[in-house]
């Protein structure tokens, strides 16, 4: 397949546009049923693209991204299956599109891998916005988020051109070097996944007190007790907080009611907030 | 962290009513709510970034403004569609100067559980309807299939999002001037829902676990730790990261710590941690991932019937 350099670009972009769409902005058009027959007309072979979208979707509704999990990347997915498609001149119906999702895929895997190292690197740059936040710096806010979204729309708009040209070739190559190199990326993903625990640390830090230590536990076990059953899994977070709602509302009407009885006594002397 | 939070603003006079239009640009916003998305603090980065309209308005004085914006950068991970509710809230407590540990603690308690009900809603629901019955049309190829997508989802989204703003906004404006009279009452209770909640999401968020599988008899490490305590790891790394930032460690330093010991534990086979990564054939790898040093042999799954 001839490739024009207008393409080539075109492709960058939606690839660009896309790989921020997938976290903000409209959060639907990186949808494989919406991208794919953009990329099919960029291609020249809008139909084929119609068609690889609606059977890359029907596969993608089995794993969406829920409660921070990723799976292997949607959007390099969808791009990757289309230029297959289209540079294989394959049957415009779901079967005939089967073999190019297959191809698309370790595409999909390195899509996930930008996604990794993006926000593995953005985690760092908070303590950059601690810093614009404590100057009052609009600006500097703003451009942090311009900034990640920059990041990650270039890494996608290179994968995906570099898969315009690279091909099936270059597919096995990325598949050979995540193969070798595995237990990094298992090293990022794990390391991702407890970075969380710094931004609970930080929030701990403003409201623990030494008699909010049980507070924490309780909420901690009721998470366990939901999640562990299988009707009220889904519902864990909520739960929780009708527990913690009802034990803020006691201890809210109790601490006023003491408040109300030391003014009525011997005069408001406040400390009252050391409880019981 | 050089820069400490105060605990109450300067100017505690309750800030005007915020206008529609203010309102209107932070909906509007919202969409780039994780737009600096990161595994530290989430959304914590887009979440100001969208509400700074208001946060402007409320707070004419300087100090105050910085107060509220170092304290908005807390840890946030909430439904992207759903935060206008949040955000409603917050400027509420913002407009009548609530104290900075109250804002906090509500934040965290309303944003919490609304990620739940959000998946529930639009992942696990409005998607795989309209997308399943409009992925059939574009099958037969139809492009009025991805039209159709983007129309019923869009207005979804936008009503949800503009509708939850202006009834939260409207809801804490009349609840929060009954709870002045009682701030500090309020602020204690607050805080323990507050905590209660970060409780919760160290059990629902905590994923952590370890890979190894030892011995001759195959003993898996990770459920004698399930046997010990469930989410034992997540709540040990959250003390011990808890431990470390009162000791005055900054965030950065913590997420350095974490990032050596992911990435060394991995190269052991300690840690789960899923690589995607697939062999020549295109099978996943056992376990998620091969470690560099394999010292201790990771069963091979059950060969499927083919």
């Amino acid at each position: 397949m001839e490739i024009s350099i207008i393409q080539a670009i075109l492709v960058f972009v939606v690839a660009f546009i896309m790989g921020i769409d997938q976290f903000s902005f409209l959060e639907s058009l990186y949808q494989p049923i919406v991208t794919c027959p953009i990329i099919g007309a960029i291609l020249g072979n809008f139909e084929l693209g119609v068609v690889v979208g609606g059977a890359y979707q029907l596969i993608q509704i089995g794993s969406m991204p829920i409660g921070g999990a990723q799976p292997p990347n949607a959007i390099l997915g969808g791009i990757m299956a289309t230029i297959f498609a289209v540079s294989l001149n394959m049957e415009a119906t779901a079967d005939g599109v089967g073999a190019a999702l297959g191809l698309a895929i370790p595409f999909a895997v390195f899509g996930q891998y930008a996604v990794t190292l993006t926000f593995t690197f953005m985690s760092g740059m908070m303590a950059k916005a601690d810093q614009y936040a404590a100057e009052a710096n609009v600006k500097g806010i703003r451009n942090l988020n311009f900034l990640e979204m920059g990041v990650l729309g270039c890494l996608f708009g290179v994968l995906a051109v570099a898969g315009l040209y690279g091909g099936s070739a270059l597919g096995e190559t990325l598949q050979q070097f995540s193969y070798d190199f595995s237990w990094v990326m298992a090293g990022l993903d794990a390391a991702g996944g407890a970075m969380k625990f710094v931004g609970f640390a930080i929030l701990m830090k403003v409201m623990m007190s030494r008699e909010m230590w049980g507070f924490l536990l309780a909420g901690f076990v009721m998470a366990l007790v939901c999640s562990a059953n299988a009707t009220t899994s889904g519902a864990t977070l909520i739960l929780c907080a009708f527990v913690g709602v009802a034990i803020a509302i006691y201890d809210f009407s109790t601490q006023t009611k003491i408040k109300q009885n030391a003014g009525a006594g011997a005069g408001y002397v406040g400390g009252d907030q050391d409880g019981i | 962290m050089a820069y400490n939070i105060p605990d109450r603003y300067q100017d505690l006079t309750p800030a005007p009513q915020l206008d529609k239009k203010t309102l209107n640009k932070m909906v509007w916003l919202s969409c780039f709510l994780q737009a600096s998305f990161n595994y530290e603090r989430m959304q914590a980065c887009g979440w100001l970034w969208g509400i700074l309209p208001g946060l402007q308005k409320i707070h004419t004085n300087k100090e105050d403004l910085k107060a509220s914006m170092a304290h908005n950068l807390d840890f946030l991970n909430t439904h992207p569609f759903l935060v206008t509710f949040v955000m409603g809230i917050v400027l509420s407590l913002e407009q009548n100067k609530a104290e900075t540990q109250t804002i906090r603690s509500v934040r965290i308690s309303a944003a919490g559980p609304l990620g739940g009900i959000g998946d529930a809603l639009f992942w696990l629901t409005l998607v795989p309807i309209t997308a399943g019955l409009t992925a059939n049309m574009a099958m037969e190829g139809q492009i009025a299939g991805a039209i159709l997508f983007l129309i019923i989802f869009n207005v979804v989204q936008f009503v949800v999002r503009f509708g939850l703003m202006y009834w939260s906004y409207g809801l804490g404006t009349k609840a929060v001037t009954l709870l002045t009279s009682n701030a500090k009452e309020f602020t204690r209770a607050a805080s323990i829902l507050g905590i209660f909640v970060v409780g919760g999401l160290i059990a629902n968020y905590g994923s952590t676990t370890v890979r190894m599988i030892v011995g001759e008899t195959q003993i898996n490490i990770q459920s004698l730790l399930d046997g010990v305590l469930p989410k034992l790891i997540p709540l040990l790394i959250t003390l011990g990261i808890y431990a470390l930032i009162k000791k005055g460690w900054t965030p950065v330093r913590c997420i350095i710590l974490i990032l050596v010991v992911g990435i060394v534990g991995c190269a052991f086979g300690i840690w789960s941690g899923n690589s995607q990564a697939m062999d020549a054939d295109g099978n996943t790898l056992p376990g998620g991932y091969t470690p560099l040093v394999e010292w201790y042999e990771y069963p091979a799954p059950e060969e499927a019937a083919e």
